[in-house]
C-alpha cells in the first residue's frame, strides 16, 4: 500500500488530482481478512474518460458482489501525474486501496480503442512488470483483457496471458472459480491456464503456434496441444433480463466525459452496416424490457443522485418501445428535474418530436451520420439513410428552432470517387440551404454545420475486412480537395489525423507479429496515441523499420477471400459465407434490409438464439 | 423563502476536489438524500444554493458555510443527517438553522481563521524563526507581487498585505515543524490567501520548505466575529 503521505507530495503538483484519489460514493471498501482475489479493472485511458464506460462499471459491481473477491480500479495517469510517480518512484497503484498493480491476482484491461495499447504497455511499465507475457514469473499478475479490440486479440498476442473474447458477465465468474481453487492446490501459472483454456470464450495466445507463408500470410494457427480449442466461440448473455444488471455507479467527483446514469436498453444492432465491426460482433439484438429498465432507472437515480440519465445502444431508434420507455421514464423523473439524453437516435420526425418534448427546445447540437456524400456510395456501405431523410430531418429540426448540425462522413470507403467527396460537400450545402429557405421570422439562432470526415479503418469481422485502407497519400489529398471545395463561412469542415487512422488499420486487423512493433514504439516513447497533441508518428515509424515489419502489409493490401486472416479462429456466430455475400452486395451497389424487415442468414441464430431474431 | 444556512466541513481526500466539483457533488447529494431543493427556473434548472467562499484546491477546513433554497420545510436536524448518510468521507455537515438573512453569504464574510503547518529549513534556529515573525507583524507595510491574467498577458502589480493580517501567532515550535495560526481578511472587499501569506513570510526571510505545507481554515468570521 502507498501511503497517503507520499502521495499528498505530489498530488497538487498536477493538474485534478481529484483523477487519483478514489474514495467516491458507491465504490466498495473491503476488509482485508475477507479477501482471496484482488481483481484490478484496468482502463488504459485517464480517469476521465474510462470512467464514462459502462463495462467497467458493470464488472467492477459484479465482481464485487462476489464473496472474497475485491475489484478495484486502475486508470493511466496523465503525463503530469506519471512524471511525478517516476521522479518519486511510485508505482502504479489501484484508487481503492492505493495498493501497487504487481500485488494483484489479475490485471484486466478493457480494450476499447487500438490507439490505446501503448498505454497498457506503459501502465505495465509503471507497475514493474514484465511487458511480455513470457518474462513473467510465478509471483506475478496474470494480465487479461477483453472488450471490442479483443475479437483481433493478436496483436497483443505477446504480452495479454489470456483474453475474453465476448461479454465478459458469465465468463469472469467462472475464471475466478477456478483460480479459487488454484489457489488451494497452489497450481503454476502455466498449470492454471491449462485449467481455464476450455472454458468459453478464453484464448491463451502463449498456447498456439503460428506458421506463416513465404509472401508473409498466415499458413494455419496450431494449438500446442490436441486439448486446446482451434476455435474459440465468443460469449453473450443471452437474456439480458436475467443478466446480472447495474443498479449503482460511481459517482466520480470530478467531470467526466459522460457524467450520468447510463441505462443499456439493448445489445447489438439490425442495420448491418458494412463497416461496422460493433454490428457484427455484438449480435444478434437483445433488449431490456420496459419494466425492467424503469426499475434500473429508479434505482440508480437513488445511488448516484445524477441529474440526467443516457439511453444507450448502438441505435436508440431501434429499441421496439421507445416511445413508451421515453414517456414513462420522463413522468417518473420530471419531478426532480432529471435529463433524459437519447445518443445514437436516427434523427426523422418521430425522434425529433421525442427530442422536444424531452428537451423543450433546449438548443443542443444534432447530429447527423450519412458517413457518405452520396446515395450510391452509402448503399455501398449499407447505410439505409437517404438525402430526403437527411433533408427533410433538418427542416423539420430548423421549424423547431434548431439552428446547430453535425454532420459526420468518412472518406476511403471501398469504391469511392471524386463525385462522392464532391457529394459531401454538396450534402453540407444543402443542408444549408433549406436553413436560409425557411420563412425569415420563422429563422431562430445562428447557423452553424460541422461536417467531419474521418478516415476510414477497415476493421476485422466486418464485410469490409478485406479491403485496403487508402494510402497516407491518398487521404491527404482526399482532405485537401474538401478543404478547397467546402468555402462557407456557415459550414466548418473537420478531419482526423490521417497518421492514427493508418495505425489503427494495422492494429485492428495485425497478426501476432505486430507485439514487437507496439513494444518497440513504447519503449521509443510512444503513450496516449490516441490524443493529438501526444501522438509522435516518427517514434512509430522507427519502430516499424526496428523490428522489420510492414505497417502497409496488414492497412493498405487487399486480401484475398481465401487467406488465413488473424483473427478467423475466433467464432463470432456470424459466418464468414456472410461476410463475403455481404461484400459482394456491396460491390454491386445492393443494399441489405434491416434484421427487423426480413432475416438475411447471417448465420446467429445457429448457435446464439434468444435475441430478436 | 426558506433559506437554510449550513455549516460543514471538508477533511481528508475531498480537499483535492475543486470547488466547482463540490458544488456537482452537493447538488448530488441533495438528490441522494431527497432534500426538497428549490430550482431555478429555464431549460437547465439548478439547485438554489451558494457558498460563502471558495475554499482552494488542497486545503481541509471546519468551517464552510452555505445557504440553501428549499421548497418545503424540513427539521434542520434531519437535513444534517440525511446529508450525512449519502455524503462521501470527507464533507460533513456540522449544523444547520433557518435564517431571515436577506443579505447572501458571500456579503458577509469578513476574515477566515487558518492554521498553518510549515516544515522549518534544516539550517534554520527557533529564534531565527521567532524573531522573523515578530518584524513581520510589526512592519507597518508589506509588498508582494500578485499577477493576474488579463487578456492573454500577465500583469503583474505590488500589493500590500500588511493591512489584510489581523492576527499571526506561534503556537507550537518543534524541531521538525511549526504551526501557525493567523486571521486573515476574507471577502468580496479584500481578500487574502494563506498561501500568499506563506510566500510573504518567506520573502521576509522565514526559513521554512515552500512548497511542502498544510493549511487548515478553522472558520469563518462576519464582522460579528460569532456567528448569527
Ligand atoms: S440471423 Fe437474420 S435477423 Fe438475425 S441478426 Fe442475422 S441477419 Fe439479422
Amino acid at each position: 500500500m502507498i501511503e497517503q503521505k507520499t502521495l499528498d507530495k505530489i498530488l497538487l503538483k498536477v493538474e485534478k488530482p481529484a483523477r487519483y484519489i478514489g474514495n467516491e460514493q458507491n465504490i466498495y471498501i473491503k476488509k482485508e481478512e475477507d479477501i482471496e482475489t484482488r481483481f484490478a479493472f484496468a482502463f488504459p485511458d485517464i480517469y476521465d474518460v474510462g470512467m464514462s464506460h459502462l463495462g467497467l462499471h458493470i464488472l467492477y459491481n459484479l465482481l464485487n458482489n462476489e464473496k472474497g473477491i475485491y475489484c478495484e480500479r486502475v486508470f493511466a495517469p496523465w503525463i503530469d501525474m506519471e512524471e511525478q510517480m517516476r521522479k518519486i518512484n511510485i508505482p502504479l497503484f489501484s484508487l481503492e486501496t492505493k495498493t501497487p498493480l504487481k500485488d494483484f491476482d489479475f490485471i484486466g484491461f478493457t480494450l476499447q480503442y487500438e490507439m490505446s495499447y501503448t498505454n497498457i504497455l506503459n501502465m505495465l511499465d509503471l507497475s514493474n512488470i514484465a511487458l511480455e507475457s513470457s518474462n513473467r514469473d510465478e509471483k506475478d499478475p496474470f494480465i487479461i483483457a477483453g472488450g471490442p479490440c479483443a475479437y483481433n486479440p493478436e496483436p497483443l498476442a505477446d504480452i495479454v496471458d489470456f483474453f475474453v473474447i465476448g461479454e465478459a458477465e458469465e465468463t469472469i465468474l467462472k475464471i475466478m472459480k477456478k483460480y479459487k481453487q488454484m489457489k488451494q492446490k497452489a497450481m503454476t501459472r502455466k498449470e492454471f491456464l491449462e485449467s481455464i483454456v476450455n472454458i468459453e470464450g478464453i484464448y491463451v495466445p502463449s498456447f498456439y503456434e503460428v506458421k506463416y507463408k513465404e509472401d508473409n500470410t498466415i499458413e494455419k494457427m496450431i494449438p500446442k496441444k490436441k486439448n486446446y480449442p482451434s476455435k474459440i466461440k465468443k460469449v453473450i448473455q443471452k437474456n439480458l433480463d436475467e443478466t446480472y444488471y447495474l443498479d449503482k455507479m460511481i459517482v466520480p467527483f470530478i467531470e467526466t466525459v459522460h457524467d450520468r446514469v447510463i441505462l443499456e436498453i439493448f445489445r447489438g444492432c439490425t442495420r448491418g452496416c458494412r463497416f461496422c465491426q460493433a454490428g457484427m460482433i455484438y449480435r444478434p439484438v437483445r433488449e431490456r424490457s420496459v419494466e425492467n429498465l424503469l426499475e434500473l432507472a429508479k434505482k440508480l437515480i437513488k445511488s448516484t443522485g445524477h441529474e440526467e440519465i443516457s439511453l444507450s445502444s448502438l441505435s436508440t431508434s431501434d429499441y421496439s418501445d421507445l416511445e413508451n420507455l421515453v414517456i414513462r421514464l420522463m413522468d417518473e423523473f420530471k419531478e426532480d428535474r432529471i435529463g433524459l439524453s437519447l445518443p445514437s437516435l436516427r434523427l426523422d420526425s418521430f425522434s425529433l418530436d421525442l427530442i422536444e418534448e424531452i428537451q423543450k427546445v433546449r438548443k443542443t447540437g444534432l447530429t447527423f451520420a450519412p458517413e457518405a456524400g452520396s446515395q450510391r456510395l452509402r448503399d455501398v456501405i449499407n447505410k439505409g439513410i437517404t438525402e430526403e431523410d437527411l433533408i427533410n430531418s433538418c427542416k423539420d429540426a430548423f421549424k423547431m428552432g434548431w439552428s446547430t448540425v453535425k454532420l459526420y462522413f468518412m472518406i476511403g470507403l471501398p469504391t469511392e470517387t471524386k463525385e462522392d467527396l464532391e457529394g459531401i460537400k454538396n450534402l453540407a450545402y444543402k443542408v444549408r440551404e433549406e436553413f436560409f429557405n425557411q420563412p425569415k421570422d420563422s429563422m431562430k439562432g445562428n447557423l452553424k454545420i460541422t461536417t467531419s470526415a474521418s478516415c476510414f479503418v477497415p476493421k476485422a469481422f466486418t464485410p469490409f475486412q478485406w479491403h485496403p485502407q487508402n494510402s497516407l497519400d491518398e487521404f491527404k489529398e482526399k482532405q485537401e480537395y474538401l478543404k478547397k471545395i467546402i468555402k462557407d463561412k456557415k459550414i466548418k469542415f473537420n478531419t482526423h489525423d490521417a497518421e492514427t487512422s493508418f495505425l489503427e488499420a494495422v492494429f485492428a486487423r495485425g497478426d501476432r507479429r505486430v507485439s514487437k512493433v507496439l513494444i518497440h514504439a513504447f519503449k521509443n516513447g510512444a503513450k496516449f496515441d490516441g490524443w493529438r497533441d501526444q501522438f509522435k508518428y516518427d517514434e512509430w515509424i522507427n519502430a516499424f523499420a526496428e523490428t522489420g515489419v510492414a505497417p502497409e502489409f496488414y492497412a493498405n493490401r487487399e486480401r484475398g477471400y481465401g487467406e488465413v486472416l488473424p483473427w478467423d479462429f475466433i467464432d463470432i456466430g456470424v459466418t464468414k459465407s456472410f461476410l463475403i455475400r455481404e461484400n459482394e452486395r456491396s460491390k454491386a451497389g445492393e443494399i441489405t434490409p434491416n434484421c427487423k424487415v426480413s432475416c438475411s442468414g447471417c448465420g446467429i441464430q445457429k448457435d446464439f438464439k434468444g435475441g430478436l431474431c | 423563502m426558506l433559506k437554510l444556512r449550513v455549516k460543514f466541513k471538508k477533511y481528508s481526500l475531498i480537499r483535492y476536489i475543486s470547488h466547482l466539483d463540490l458544488m456537482r457533488l452537493f447538488q448530488r447529494a441533495f438528490r441522494r438524500a431527497n432534500i426538497p431543493v428549490e430550482y431555478s427556473k429555464g431549460f437547465n434548472p439548478q439547485p438554489k444554493f451558494s457558498f460563502a467562499t471558495a475554499l482552494a484546491l488542497g486545503l481541509t477546513s471546519d468551517g464552510e458555510y452555505m445557504d440553501i433554497e428549499l421548497q418545503e420545510e424540513i427539521a434542520p436536524e434531519k437535513f444534517t443527517k440525511d446529508m450525512n448518510d449519502v455524503l462521501p468521507e470527507g464533507v460533513e455537515i456540522l449544523e444547520a438553522h433557518y435564517t431571515d438573512d436577506k443579505k447572501s453569504l458571500m456579503s458577509i464574510i469578513k476574515s477566515s481563521s487558518y492554521i498553518i503547518e510549515l516544515i522549518p529549513l534544516e539550517n534554520s534556529s527557533k529564534k531565527s524563526i521567532y524573531e522573523t515573525i515578530n518584524n513581520f507583524k510589526r512592519k507597518k507595510e508589506i509588498y508582494i507581487t500578485k499577477s493576474k491574467k488579463k487578456k492573454g498577458r500577465t500583469i503583474e502589480r505590488e500589493v500590500d498585505i500588511r493591512k489584510n493580517i489581523y492576527e499571526l501567532d506561534i503556537i507550537l515550535y518543534e524541531s521538525d515543524r511549526i504551526i501557525l495560526k493567523t486571521l486573515l481578511k476574507t471577502g468580496s472587499t479584500g481578500n487574502l490567501k494563506p498561501e500568499l501569506l506563506i510566500k510573504a513570510l518567506i520573502k521576509e526571510g522565514l526559513q521554512v520548505d515552500d512548497v511542502d505545507f498544510n493549511i487548515h481554515r478553522l472558520d469563518l468570521f462576519t464582522e460579528d466575529p460569532k456567528w448569527e
